[in-house]
C-alpha cells in the first residue's frame, strides 16, 4: 500500500462517517419531539428529572439502560410499580426493603420533591423505546407464563400470579415478596368479584393501597388470576 | 538518560495516576462487596453505592487521563526535538486537575454531584477541568509549533487530544429531555473510548514500536493512518448502538449494528501492526517487558474492546442484554485491556529513562502484567457470566430485578475473589515502578 493510499483511507473514512453521523444527528432532532412526547416535556417533569439527578439515582439505577447496575431499570417503573410504590419506596426505602437483601439509602426528599419524581418517571414512562425493556413489554406474555399455561402443573391463574409479577410483592405459602401482604387467605376474606375488582383498580376498593392497577390485562387473563386466588383460603404463614 | 529536561514533568503525573490507580480498584472492591452482600441500611445511608460507584468512575477517567497527558509530555519533545513550551504550565495543569479531581471526590461524600453518571462533577468544577485541559493543549500545541517539526505521529495525538477536549463541552449543559441527555452523554463517552483516546492510543503504541523496534518512520506512519482511518469510520456513527432504546428513530439499530460490527476491524490491524514491527525489528529489543505490554495491549484490546464489544452490540442480542451485568463485563474488560495496559506500556517504557536507569529486573512487571490481565479475565467473566443470567432470567422468563440478582450472587462473590488477585497484581505493579532500580545487565537474561 502506498502512504498515498494510506491518506485517503483515513481522510474518506473518517469524513464519510462523521458526514452521516451529523446528518443523523439533525434528522434525530427532528423526530425525537414526536418519539419522547417533549409536548409534555412540562416544567414539573423537568423539575422531576432534576431531583433525579440531584440524589444521584442514575448511578445505582439505570435508566433506558445505562447507568449504574445495581438496582432495576426505571424506563418503566411508572407502569411496573405505580405511583403510590415509587412514592413508598423514595420516602420510606427502609421500611418497603426491609427484607430485601440490597438496600437502598434513605435520601429524605420532599413531599414535593417526590411529587417531581413522579411526573418525570410518568414521562419517562411514554418514551418509544422501541419496546425496551422486554420483560415490560406490553406486546408479550412473558416466557415464563407462556411454558406455565403450557405445562399442566400449574393453572393459568397460578401461572399468570407468578407471570404478572404479583409474586414480586405478595407471597403464597411462604413464597414471594413481602411489599404486599401475603395472599394465602385471600379467597377466605374476599368474594371472587372483590378480588377481580381489585386487581382491576386496587383504589376503587382501597384507597390507602400502594398497588398499581392491571388495567392492561385481557379479561379472561383476569378472570384467571382472580379465580386462582379466590381458592387461596389457607392460613397465612 | 532522557534526551530532553521537560520531559521530566511526566513523572508527577504519572506517580499521582498510579496512586489513584490503586484507589479505584480499592473503590471497585467495595462496589463488589455491595452487590455480594448485604449492608446495613446506616452504612447505606451515608456512603452509598452510587457514591462508591461516582468514586471508581472518576477515578478511572482521572488516572487514565493523567497517564495520557504524562506520556504526551514524555513523547512530544522527542518527537518535536525541541523541549516542552513551559514547564510551569505543566506541573500548573497538574494542581489544577488533581486539586479539582479530589475536590470533587470530597464533594460527592456529601452529595454534591450533576447526577449524570461518569459525568458526576458538578458544573464548577467541570469549567476548572476544561481550564485544566486547555492549559494542556496550549503547552502541546506550542511546542509542537515552536518546534515546527512536524511529524503524523504528533499530528494524530494532537488531533485526539483536541477532540477529547471538544467533546468533554458536550456534557455539561443540563439536557431537559432525557433521551437528548443521553443522545449527547455518548458523545462524551462513546466518542471519546472509541474515536479520542483511540487515536491517542494509536499515537503513542506506534510511537513506542518506532522507539523500540527501529522500524522506518514511513512504515510506522503509513499504517497509523490507516488504522486510525478505520477507528473513526467505525467508531464515529457506531455511537448508534447506544441509541437503540432511547426514544431515537428507528434507522440507529442499522446504522450502530453495522458500524459497531466493523469496529473490531481496526483493532485487529492494530495487533497485525504490532506483531509485525516487531518480525521486522532492526534493532534488539532492550527492555522486553514494554514489549511483553504492548503486544498484551494491542491483544487484549481486540479481546475486550472488540469480541466482548461486537458481541452485544447486535441489536437482536442488544435488546435482552442493554442494561446489565454484560454492559459491566465489557467495561472492565476494554479499559483494562486498551487503557490500563496502554499506560502500563507507557510507564514501563518512561519510568527506568526518567530516573536514569538502563537495565532493570523485569520479573516483578511480567509477574504484574500477568496476575492484572487474569484476574481481570477472570473477573470480566464473572460479571459476564451474572449477566447472561440476568439476561435470561429477567428478559426472557420475565423474573423481577431482585429475583434474578439473587441467582447471581455466586458470581458476585468469585468477583471479589477475582477482584483481590487483581489488587495484588496493582500494588506489584506500583511497587516496581516506584521502587525500580538499576540492575545488572545479565541478571535480566537470568530472569
Amino acid at each position: 500500500m502506498t502512504s498515498k493510499l494510506a491518506k485517503s483511507i483515513f481522510y474518506v473514512g473518517t469524513l464519510s462517517s462523521a458526514l452521516l453521523f451529523l446528518v443523523l444527528t439533525w434528522d434525530t432532532h427532528n423526530q425525537v419531539h414526536a418519539l419522547t412526547n417533549a409536548d409534555r416535556l412540562s416544567d414539573d417533569v423537568v423539575e422531576g428529572k432534576r431531583v433525579f439527578q440531584k440524589y444521584n439515582c442514575n448511578d445505582c439505577h439505570t435508566i433506558l439502560g445505562f447507568g449504574g447496575y445495581y438496582a432495576p431499570d426505571l424506563t418503566r417503573v411508572y407502569d411496573r410499580r405505580g405511583e403510590n410504590y415509587i412514592r413508598g419506596v423514595v420516602a420510606q426505602p427502609e421500611l418497603i426493603l426491609a427484607n430485601s437483601f440490597r438496600k437502598m439509602p434513605h435520601q429524605n426528599l420532599s413531599a414535593q420533591e417526590i411529587d417531581r419524581l413522579v411526573d418525570f418517571f410518568r414521562w419517562v414512562n411514554d418514551i418509544d423505546t422501541q419496546d425496551w425493556p422486554p420483560q415490560d413489554s406490553k406486546k408479550r406474555r412473558s416466557t415464563e407464563s407462556k411454558r406455565l399455561i403450557g405445562g399442566s402443573a400449574m393453572t393459568p391463574g397460578a401461572a399468570l400470579f407468578k407471570g404478572q409479577g404479583c409474586i414480586a410483592c405478595h407471597s403464597i405459602g411462604g413464597v414471594g415478596g413481602d411489599s404486599g401482604p401475603a395472599l394465602d387467605d385471600t379467597g377466605a376474606r374476599m368474594s371472587l368479584e372483590q378480588i377481580r375488582q381489585y386487581i382491576y383498580d386496587p383504589a376503587s376498593v382501597n384507597p390507602q393501597t400502594n398497588m398499581p392497577g392491571y388495567q392492561e390485562m385481557t379479561p379472561s387473563d383476569l378472570d384467571a388470576l382472580a379465580d386462582f386466588l379466590a381458592r387461596q383460603k389457607g392460613e397465612t404463614q | 538518560m532522557i534526551p530532553y529536561k521537560s520531559q521530566r514533568v511526566a513523572y508527577p503525573y504519572f506517580v499521582v495516576a498510579l496512586l489513584l490507580f490503586g484507589l479505584q480498584v480499592l473503590m471497585g472492591l467495595w462496589l463488589a462487596i455491595n452487590y455480594a452482600f448485604t449492608l446495613p441500611q446506616s452504612l447505606v445511608d451515608i456512603f452509598p453505592f452510587s457514591t462508591a460507584r461516582a468514586f471508581h468512575t472518576n477515578l478511572l477517567v482521572l488516572w487514565m487521563l493523567l497517564g495520557f497527558m504524562g506520556g504526551t509530555y514524555f513523547m512530544v519533545p522527542e518527537e518535536s526535538k525541541s523541549e516542552l513550551f513551559s514547564t510551569k504550565l505543566a506541573y500548573l495543569q497538574l494542581i489544577i486537575l488533581v486539586g479539582t479531581g479530589v475536590t470533587a471526590l470530597v464533594g460527592f461524600l456529601f452529595g454534591w454531584t450533576q447526577g449524570k453518571p461518569l459525568l458526576e462533577i458538578p458544573l464548577e468544577l467541570d469549567l476548572l477541568i476544561v481550564v485544566g485541559a486547555l492549559i494542556f493543549l496550549f503547552n502541546v500545541a506550542a511546542t509542537m509549533i515552536k518546534a515546527k517539526n512536524w511529524t503524523m505521529i504528533q499530528g494524530t495525538l494532537l488531533g485526539g487530544l483536541v477532540m477529547l477536549a471538544l467533546l468533554y463541552l458536550f456534557g455539561l449543559p443540563f439536557y431537559k429531555n432525557l433521551s437528548i441527555d443521553w443522545y449527547y452523554w455518548w458523545w462524551v463517552i462513546h466518542l471519546w473510548v472509541e474515536g479520542a483516546w483511540e487515536l491517542v492510543t494509536g499515537a503513542i503504541i506506534a510511537w513506542i514500536l518506532l522507539r523500540i523496534t527501529g522500524v522506518p518512520r514511513g512504515v510506522v506512519e503509513k499504517w497509523l493512518y490507516v488504522e486510525i482511518g478505520l477507528f473513526l469510520f467505525t467508531g464515529i456513527a457506531g455511537t448508534g448502538h447506544h441509541y437503540y432504546w432511547i426514544g431515537a428513530p428507528r434507522y440507529w439499530l442499522w446504522v450502530g449494528g453495522i458500524f459497531s460490527a466493523l469496529e473490531p476491524v481496526p483493532i485487529i490491524l492494530m495487533v497485525w501492526d504490532t506483531f509485525r514491527h516487531v518480525k521486522e525489528r532492526q534493532q534488539k529489543i532492550e527492555n522486553p517487558l514494554v514489549w511483553l505490554l504492548a503486544a498484551g495491549c494491542a491483544i487484549y484490546h481486540l479481546v475486550g474492546a472488540g469480541v466482548w464489544g461486537f458481541i452485544h452490540t447486535l441489536p437482536q442480542i442488544n435488546y435482552y442484554t442493554h442494561g446489565s451485568q454484560v454492559t459491566v463485563s465489557h467495561g472492565h474488560m476494554a479499559f483494562f485491556g486498551a487503557y490500563a495496559l496502554l499506560n502500563f506500556t507507557i510507564f514501563y517504557y518512561a519510568f527506568p529513562q526518567l530516573k536514569g536507569i538502563t537495565h532493570f529486573r523485569q520479573t516483578l512487571g511480567k509477574w504484574g502484567f500477568w496476575i492484572t490481565s487474569l484476574a481481570m479475565f477472570a473477573l470480566g467473566l464473572a460479571f459476564g457470566v451474572a449477566g447472561v443470567l440476568q439476561s435470561y432470567l429477567e428478559r426472557v422468563l420475565g423474573l423481577g430485578f431482585m429475583t434474578a440478582q439473587a441467582q447471581m450472587q455466586l458470581w458476585f462473590k468469585i468477583a471479589i475473589v477475582s477482584g483481590l488477585v487483581f489488587f495484588v497484581g496493582v500494588v506489584i505493579i506500583i511497587y516496581d515502578l516506584l521502587k525500580m532500580k538499576q540492575s545488572a545487565p545479565e541478571r535480566i537474561a537470568a530472569a
